[in-house]
C-alpha cells in the first residue's frame, strides 16, 4: 500500500565506494611495484629525440629532452603513491602521539597540545606547504615530511575527541581504577578503538599528500631528480603541450593516473568513515513527507456536517504496520475506535507499538514501512499517503512524541504557530491568531515572540499544543504529552487538554505509558502489549474490572510519574 | 575532500548585555591572534632555520657565486641581517607594524607594493569561487540529503567526489584545453585584454578571462561544501521539529525549508574555511592561466627564489584566513538564535 517511490539501494554507498577506490589504485601500486619491467627506457634520462610522437618503442612518446613519456608516467605512481603513504603515515604518528596524550594526560598538557592544534588548523595548507617546501628544499622525503608537519592537526583532532569518548567507557574506567598502568590501558583499550576513525584519517592524509605534492611539483617545487605527474604536467604545460596536441599523450595520461590515485583514496576515506559511523551507512531515516510540493488545498471545512451525523471519528481495522518489508510486524492486526468528543488513550509499554500506530496512520514513519489493513477518518479512508497528508494538520492535529523538543530552535514560537495557521487563513489575520492560540494555551504574552531554547519544558510542550490547534482539528492525537515533565507541569499540561476539548469540542486520543495519570481524563481504553490489542472499552469499566491479565497487571503497576519507563 | 572539524558553537551563558558580535570577537580573537603570531614568527624563523646562510635568500640564485664577501656583508646589513638575532626580530616586527615587508629581490620593489597590485585579482576568483561553490555544492548537498540512501543520492555523491578529485590545476588544463584551444571560446592568458577596451567592453573581457580560472577553483571548494551540506541536513532531518513539521500540515517544501535553516550554521563555517583552502589552491590554477595574482606571484617568486615576496604573498593569505574565520564567528548570532540570544525569558 505504501510502496516506495523511489528505489533505494539496499546495500550501502560506502562498501562499493571502498571497492571502486581498491581497484582505482590498485593499478598504481602495481605499476609502481613493476615500474622497472614495466618500462623499458629511463625515467630520467633521455632515450630518443626530444618531443617524439608515440610509437611502438616510446608508446607516449618523449618530452622536450627526450625522456620516455610512459616511463615517466610508471615511475610517477611510485613517487605519487610514497608521497601519499609516507606523508599520511607520518601525519597519523605525529595526530596519534598527540591526540592520546593529550586526552590521556589532559591539564596542561592537553591545553598546550589542542592549541598548538588548533593554530595549524587555521593555517591555509597549501600556502604553509609552499613556503616550508621553498626554504627546506625538494627532495621527496622532505616533500613528505613538509606535508605531514602541516597536515597533522586534523588528525589529532579529531582522534583526540574519540580519545576522550573511550576514556570514558566503563571498562577502561575499571582498567584505571584496578591500577593498570597508563601505557597498558592506552594499548589495550584506547587504540584498538581508535582504528577504525584513524584509518580514514591515513586515507584522507593520503588523498590530500598525493594533490599537494603534485601542486608542488607543478608550481616547480618538485624534486629536480625525479619527474612526478605534477613535474610532467609542469614541463608539458610549459612546452606548450595545449597547443601542439602533444596534450593527449603527455598531459592526459599523467593528469587521468593522478586524479585517479587521488579518488582511489577520497573513495577508501568515505568507505572507512561510514565504517566508523554506521549511522551515515543506514537508509532507514528516509522521510516520504519531505518529497514534492503540495498545493494548499481550496476548502478544508465543508463536508464535515455531513459526515458528523454518525460513527466513530477514526476507525482503526486490522491494522498491520512492518518498518520495512521482511521484518516482524511493529503492529500486529489492530482494531479500534475513537469515538466523537471522548477522550481515547492507548496505553501500552514502551515497545508495545502505540506510537506506531499514530504515525503509521498520518502517514509520518520513516524509511520504507509496510501498511496493511484499513482506517478510516470521518468515514474516509486514512492510509493513503495522501489522504493523510490531506488531513494532517488541518483537521487531525498532532503532538508529537518528545513535543518539547519538537520545535524549530531557529524560528520564534510565534513564528512557527503562525506557519501553521497560515495553512487554512488568510495572511493578514495569521499573526493576531497566533497570539490568540498561544494566549489560550496559557503561554505568557512576553514569551511569544521567544526562541524554543529560551522557554521551560512545558512551555514548549505547550506551544506545540497550540501548533497542533492551529487549524482547529476535529481530532487531536497526543503522543506521550506529560513524559519528561515535571508532576505540576504534568497536571497543568493534562488540564490544558481537557480545558481544549471542552472549550473546541475537540476529540482527543492520548498516547501513554502512564495508566495512572490518564485515567484521569480517559473516557476509553485501548490496551496494547506487542503490537495487538489486549482489551478495549470504557475506561471506568475496564479500571474497575480488568478482563485480561496483562490489563490487571498494567493498571496495577505504579509507574513511575515521569516516566522513567519511555 | 577534507571532512570538517566545526568549532563547537557558542553556548556560553555570561553574556549580560553585551552585543552578540562582540561576544564572538572576544571568543574568536585569542585564536586569531596567535595564528597571526605564528605566521609572524614563523616568516621570520624559516630563513634562519633553513639549510644555508638566510643572505642566500636574498641573492638572486642566478648571481649567488658572483657576490663578493663585502657584497654579502652589505646586503645583509641593508635587509637587516646583522646584529643579534632578537633586534632582527625587533627590526622585522617594527618594519612589518609600519607595513613594510621588506623588498622584492627579483623586482626590487617593496613586497607591499607587488601584493597590493595583485591581490585584487585573486580576491575576484577567490570570492567569487567561494560563493559559488557554496551555492551549488550546498544545493547540491540538500537535495542528496532529502533522497538520501537513493539511487539519485549515491550518484550525486559519487559525481561530487569525482569532481572534487581532479587536481585543481588538471582541471584548469582541461577547461582551457575545452574551451580555449578546442572551441576557442574563452581567452587563454592573462586578466586583462590588450588596450583599447572601455567600458561595458572592458567589463566583459575581464570576466570572460575570469570565467575559467573561477570554474577551475569553484569544482575545488564543491566538495567540501557538498559534503558538509549534505551530512548536515540528513543530521537535522533526524530531530524531532522535522516531524513535527510535517505532523502541523506543512508540505515537502515546507518541511526542507526547516531542516535547512538549521543546516545553514554548517555550510556557512565550511564556506569560509575554503577560503583558506581556495586562497590556496589559485596558485596553480592562476599559474596555469597566466592569471596575475597572489598564487601566480607565488609561482613567480618559488622560480626566481624571491623569498621576500614568498612571505609576505603567505603572511597575507595567513591574514585573509583570519579575517574570514572572524567574519564567521560575527555572523553566527545572525544564523542562530541560541548564540544571538542565550538564556531564558524571565529567567
Amino acid at each position: 500500500m505504501m510502496s516506495s517511490r523511489r528505489s533505494s539501494t539496499s546495500r550501502s554507498a560506502g562498501r562499493t565506494l571502498g571497492r571502486a577506490g581498491m581497484v582505482l589504485l590498485a593499478v598504481p601500486a602495481l605499476a609502481a611495484l613493476a615500474a622497472g619491467t614495466v618500462a623499458r627506457h629511463s625515467a630520467t634520462r633521455p632515450s630518443a629525440l626530444p618531443l617524439r610522437r608515440p610509437s611502438l618503442g616510446h608508446p607516449l612518446g618523449t618530452d622536450a629532452l627526450g625522456v620516455d613519456i610512459f616511463a615517466q608516467l610508471v615511475h610517477g605512481a611510485r613517487i605519487s603513491l610514497a608521497v601519499g603513504i609516507g606523508a599520511a603515515a607520518l601525519s597519523l604518528a605525529v595526530g596519534l602521539l598527540v591526540a592520546v596524550l593529550a586526552g590521556w594526560r589532559r591539564g596542561w598538557t592537553e591545553a598546550v597540545l589542542m592549541r598548538i592544534t588548533d593554530v595549524t588548523l587555521a593555517f591555509p595548507f597549501l600556502p604553509l606547504v609552499l613556503v616550508l617546501a621553498a626554504f627546506f628544499g625538494r627532495g621527496l622525503v622532505t616533500t613528505a615530511i613538509v606535508i605531514a608537519a602541516v597536515s597533522w592537526a586534523r588528525p589529532a583532532r579529531v582522534l583526540w575527541a574519540q580519545v576522550l569518548k573511550v576514556r570514558e567507557y566503563q571498562h577502561v574506567q575499571a582498567a584505571r581504577a584496578m591500577g593498570a598502568s597508563g601505557v597498558r590501558t592506552v594499548g589495550r583499550h584506547i587504540l584498538p578503538r581508535l582504528v577504525p576513525l584513524a584509518s580514514a584519517q591515513f586515507v584522507r592524509v593520503a588523498n590530500a599528500a598525493v594533490i599537494s605534492e603534485a601542486a608542488l611539483a607543478f608550481l616547480g617545487l618538485g624534486d629536480p631528480t625525479k619527474a612526478s605527474w605534477g613535474t610532467m604536467l609542469s614541463n608539458a604545460s610549459s612546452a606548450n603541450a595545449l597547443l601542439t596536441g602533444a596534450w593527449k599523450w603527455w598531459m592526459l595520461p599523467a593528469g587521468f593516473a593522478l586524479t585517479a590515485v587521488v579518488l582511489g583514496f577520497a573513495f577508501m576515506g568515505y568507505a572507512f568513515e561510514e565504517r566508523a559511523d554506521p549511522r551515515l551507512a543506514t537508509s532507514s531515516g528516509r522521510l516520504r513527507f519531505l518529497a514534492g510540493r503540495r498545493r494548499r488545498p481550496a476548502t478544508t471545512a465543508a463536508p464535515v456536517a455531513v459526515e458528523a451525523a454518525g460513527g466513530p471519528i477514526l476507525a482503526v481495522s486490522d491494522l498491520r504496520v512492518a518498518y520495512a518489508a521482511g521484518m516482524a510486524p511493529a503492529v500486529d492486526g489492530v482494531t479500534f475506535e475513537v469515538e466523537r468528543g471522548r477522550v481515547t488513550a492507548l496505553v501500552g509499554e514502551s515497545g508495545s507499538g502505540k506510537s506506531t500506530i499514530v504515525m503509521s496512520l498520518l502517514g509520518l514513519l520513516p524509511g520504507d514501512p509496510v501498511v496493511a489493513g484499513a482506517a478510516t477518518f470521518e468515514g474516509r479512508p486514512l492510509l493513503r499517503a495522501s489522504a493523510a497528508a490531506r488531513v494532517r494538520g488541518r483537521r487531525i492535529g498532532f503532538v508529537t512524541q518528545a513535543a518539547m523538543n519538537a520545535l524549530n530552535p531557529a524560528y520564534t514560537v510565534h513564528a512557527q504557530v503562525a506557519e501553521a495557521a497560515a495553512l487554512t487563513m488568510p495572511a493578514a489575520a495569521v499573526r493576531a491568531r497566533a497570539d490568540e492560540l498561544l494566549a489560550d494555551v496559557g503561554l505568557p504574552a512576553p514569551a511569544h515572540h521567544a526562541y524554543p531554547h529560551e522557554l521551560s519544558g512545558g512551555m514548549r510542550q505547550r506551544v506545540v499544543i497550540a501548533m497542533a490547534l492551529a487549524n482547529s482539528p476535529e481530532l487531536l492525537i497526543a503522543d506521550e504529552p506529560t513524559t519528561g515533565l515535571d508532576l505540576v507541569t504534568q497536571s497543568s499540561i493534562l488540564r490544558l487538554l481537557q480545558d481544549m476539548k471542552a472549550r473546541l469540542g475537540l476529540t482527543v486520543l492520548i498516547i501513554t505509558h502512564d495508566v495512572q495519570m490518564v485515567l484521569r481524563v480517559a473516557d476509553d481504553l485501548v490496551i496494547l502489549q506487542d503490537g495487538h490489542v489486549v482489551e478495549r472499552g470504557p475506561a471506568a469499566t475496564v479500571a474497575a474490572a480488568p478482563v485480561e491479565a496483562y490489563s490487571r497487571r498494567l493498571l496495577n503497576t505504579r509507574l513511575s510519574p515521569l516516566g522513567a519507563k519511555s | 575532500m577534507a571532512e570538517l572539524v566545526l568549532p563547537a558553537p557558542a553556548t556560553r551563558r555570561h553574556a549580560g548585555r553585551v552585543l552578540p558580535v562582540i561576544r564572538q570577537l572576544r571568543r574568536a580573537l585569542p585564536l586569531s591572534a596567535l595564528v597571526l603570531a605564528v605566521a609572524i614568527v614563523l616568516n621570520f624563523a624559516l630563513p634562519r632555520l633553513a639549510p644555508g646562510d638566510p643572505i642566500d635568500f636574498l641573492i638572486p640564485a642566478d648571481q649567488a657565486s658572483a657576490v663578493s664577501p663585502e657584497r654579502r656583508a652589505e646586503l645583509a646589513a641593508s635587509y637587516g641581517l646583522d646584529g643579534s638575532e632578537w633586534d632582527q626580530f625587533r627590526r622585522y616586527v617594527v618594519g612589518l607594524a609600519h607595513g613594510d615587508l621588506g623588498v622584492s629581490t627579483r623586482h626590487g620593489r617593496p613586497v607591499t607594493e607587488l601584493l597590493a597590485e595583485r591581490l585584487p585579482w585573486t580576491l575576484l576568483l577567490v570570492g567569487s569561487s567561494v560563493v559559488l561553490s557554496t551555492l551549488i555544492g550546498a544545493a547540491l548537498g540538500f537535495r542528496s540529503a532529502w533522497r538520501r540512501g537513493t539511487k539519485s543520492d549515491v550518484r550525486t555523491l559519487t559525481g561530487v567526489m569525482v569532481a572534487d578529485s581532479f587536481p585543481p590545476f588538471f582541471l584548469a588544463l582541461l577547461l582551457m584545453l575545452f574551451f580555449s584551444v578546442q572551441l576557442k571560446l574563452l581567452p587563454v592568458f592573462g586578466a586583462l585584454p590588450g588596450g583599447g577596451a572601455h567600458g561595458l567592453e572592458l567589463l566583459v573581457e575581464t570576466m570572460r578571462r575570469a570565467v575559467l580560472p573561477i570554474a577551475s577553483l569553484t569544482v575545488a571548494g564543491l566538495g567540501s561544501a557538498y559534503l558538509v551540506a549534505r551530512s548536515a541536513a540528513v543530521s537535522e532531518l533526524g530531530e524531532d521539529y522535522v516531524t513535527m513539521a510535517a505532523a502541523k500540515g506543512l508540505d515537502g517544501a515546507g518541511v526542507r525549508r526547516h531542516a535547512r535553516r538549521n543546516a545553514l550554521v554548517p555550510v556557512w563555517t565550511v564556506a569560509m574555511l575554503n577560503v583558506g583552502a581556495l586562497f590556496g589552491g589559485a596558485a596553480p590554477v592562476e599559474t596555469v592561466f597566466a592569471y596575475p595574482g597572489l598564487g601566480r606571484l607565488i609561482y613567480e617568486s618559488v622560480l626566481s627564489r624571491d623569498y621576500p615576496v614568498l612571505q609576505g604573498a603567505f603572511l597575507l593569505i595567513a591574514a585573509g584566513v583570519v579575517a574570514a574565520n572572524l567574519v564567521a564567528e560575527i555572523v553566527y548570532p545572525f544564523l542562530d538564535p541560541r548564540v544571538r540570544r542565550p538564556g531564558k525569558v524571565g529567567a
